[in-house]
């Protein structure tokens, strides 16, 4: 299997060794900031609206994207949303397998342009698109008013 | 004014190169692209624009470290930060505007120096919205390829071929990194990595640098060339926030083919066009571009790559070159090294992989995880 396994590690030749520091803080800016705030006081989740498109944009952004438009109302996201694709990843974000793999989901929302990226807190086994859920959040003490305030999403439970 | 390609050169692509550090392998690409066009370049380009993103590079500022390695020097040089077929692009529209009558194109990648190449793709993800979050940059096109299945009723089976076909064009082509004989049953089973993705769905990391020399039709005349015509090329981003963007069709690939097609006049792409290299490097990825770029209707290029009709010796050849499954993934070369592809196999200098009786043909790039850019180019063989 020697095709199928040919190192592109060039550490093992001649070279220089270097890294690029590059460490930032980034603003979450005026939308973002609306955004994070609700979240972490009172557990909502805002978008922001285009009144000329009639789009309410999740994340909520400062300027509409078609329109070019500032835009300075918020509207609250529905407590629920659906996976509109999933995803079981088995490496963490530098490459290394997992011992328990993480399950990931692109939530939309009914009248929402856009949607959230996050983690879908189910078993990879029941991971799949199509589900009802809703943000599970950290406890008030938790939150800090960043993304990771959403612990993930969770199915809703069945009314029937 | 009509712009053709009367250069091509190309390295072999390797998993790394030890012998060459970056600035060498521009040197010996060019090299080859001046001795193909048999000019001189430090008096026959009026332009050089390389393509490269800071990054990628691991030093600031790339466009200051060019110009000496390509016999550039004191000579009008630009560095376009992305993909090789948006610098082609912008060669083109050089040399429309009648100041330029010919230009060099240069793209590469020194992957093999990055120690830490998921995280400098890692870089990419929205720092507020998405990273945080600790993914792994390709669960995006895990996400992606989802969609797309689901969308389009394509069988993780097609995804299996595409592997098998690309890994097994790539034993056909000298230059190719990761050509092996896989079959489909190997794809399919794998390692899972960002489901429906698998180990062999993902091509792998190489170095190589692509250099192609432009001129209009009267610089190619005077320079006694046999030009492959650019005959319609065109670029597009679909919205830069994951959460805004299409999910199951590849939106930007489908607007840069309306712009090249209507350039080249191409009316229906499926039959005005003999063969394609599309980015596939995810192998769900050349589906889906098949069928954004109107090569294939929704949902029916998996099911041609079951039934052949891709295979170089299929009805519609797709990356006989083994695209960068078979060649490695070559970042911002990618697109590039495909539009030389394209041309090779329009002088009939493509060797064992030589398609038979092919007049037209379309390269497409992807900007790559978690972009949402493309482009396209068509070329035609002469006069
Ligand atoms: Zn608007």
């Amino acid at each position: 299997m020697t095709f199928l396994d040919r190192t592109t590690d060039a550490r093992k030749f001649r070279h220089w060794e270097g890294d690029v520091e590059a460490d930032y803080i980034y603003t979450s800016g005026v939308a973002g900031e609306r955004f994070f705030v609700a979240l972490r006081d009172e557990g909502r989740m805002l978008a922001s609206r285009c009144t000329a498109c009639k789009l309410d944009y999740l994340p909520p952004r400062m300027f509409c994207e078609d329109c070019f438009a500032e835009l300075t109302e918020y509207v609250d996201v529905p407590r629920t949303g659906r996976v509109a694709a999933v995803t079981v990843a088995h490496v963490d974000r530098t490459g290394a397998k997992l011992s328990h793999p993480q399950v990931w989901a692109f939530v939309t929302f009914e009248g929402i342009r856009g949607g959230l990226l996050h983690r879908l807190l189910v078993a990879p086994k029941q991971a799949r698109a199509g589900l009802s859920v809703q943000a599970r959040l950290k406890s008030r003490d938790g939150r800090t008013g960043t993304i990771v305030d959403i612990e993930g999403f969770e199915p809703v439970r069945s009314r029937f | 004014m009509r712009v053709g390609i009367i250069g091509i050169g190309m390295t072999a692509f390797r998993p790394s190169t030890p012998e060459y550090n970056w600035k060498e392998l521009m040197f010996e690409a060019a090299s080859r692209a001046y001795a193909d066009a048999a000019i001189n370049p430090r008096e026959d380009v009026d332009s050089f624009i390389t393509c490269a993103e800071d990054y990628y590079e691991g030093f600031g500022i790339f466009d200051e470290f060019v110009p000496d390695q390509l016999g550039a020097a004191l000579r009008p040089t630009c560095t376009v930060s992305g993909d090789g077929l948006q610098g082609l692009a912008n060669a083109y529209m050089q040399i429309q505007t009648g100041l330029i009558d010919v230009a060099v194109v240069e793209a590469h990648s020194k992957a093999s120096d990055v120690v830490t190449l998921d995280g400098i793709i890692e870089h990419a993800l929205d720092p507020i919205w998405n990273k945080p979050l600790g993914a792994h940059p390709f669960v995006v096109a895990g996400l992606e390829a989802d969609a797309y299945l689901r969308g389009t009723r394509t069988s993780p089976k097609a995804l299996a071929a595409v592997v098998a076909k690309n890994r097994r064009n790539g034993l056909r082509n000298p230059l190719a990194a990761y050509g092996a004989a896989v079959d489909a049953d190997q794809a399919m089973q794998s390692e899972e990595r960002f489901a429906p993705i698998r180990a062999l769905d993902i091509s792998n990391p190489a170095d190589g640098c692509v250099v192609l020399v432009l001129a209009s039709d009267r610089a190619a005349k005077k320079l006694h060339a046999d030009p492959v015509w650019i005959r319609g090329i065109g670029w597009a981003s679909d919205s830069p926030s994951l959460e805004t963007r299409d999910w199951t069709a590849a939106t930007y690939a489908r607007i840069a083919a309306d712009m090249a097609y209507r350039l080249a006049k191409v009316r229906r792409p499926a039959t005005d066009i003999d063969f394609a290299e599309v980015d596939d490097r995810f192998s769900y990825k050349e589906l889906q571009h098949l069928e954004s770029l109107g090569l294939a209707k929704k949902g029916e290029a998996g099911t041609r790559v079951l039934r052949g009709d891709y295979d170089a010796d299929g009805r519609f050849p797709v990356n006989v070159s083994g695209g960068s499954l078979g060649c490695g993934n070559v970042f911002e070369a990618t697109g590039l090294h495909r539009a030389g592809e394209v041309a090779l196999q329009l002088r009939g200098d493509a060797g064992v992989r030589q398609l038979d009786g092919v007049r037209v043909g379309v390269a497409q790039s992807w900007r790559f995880v978690p972009s949402a850019t493309g482009a396209v180019a068509v070329l035609g063989a002469g006069p």
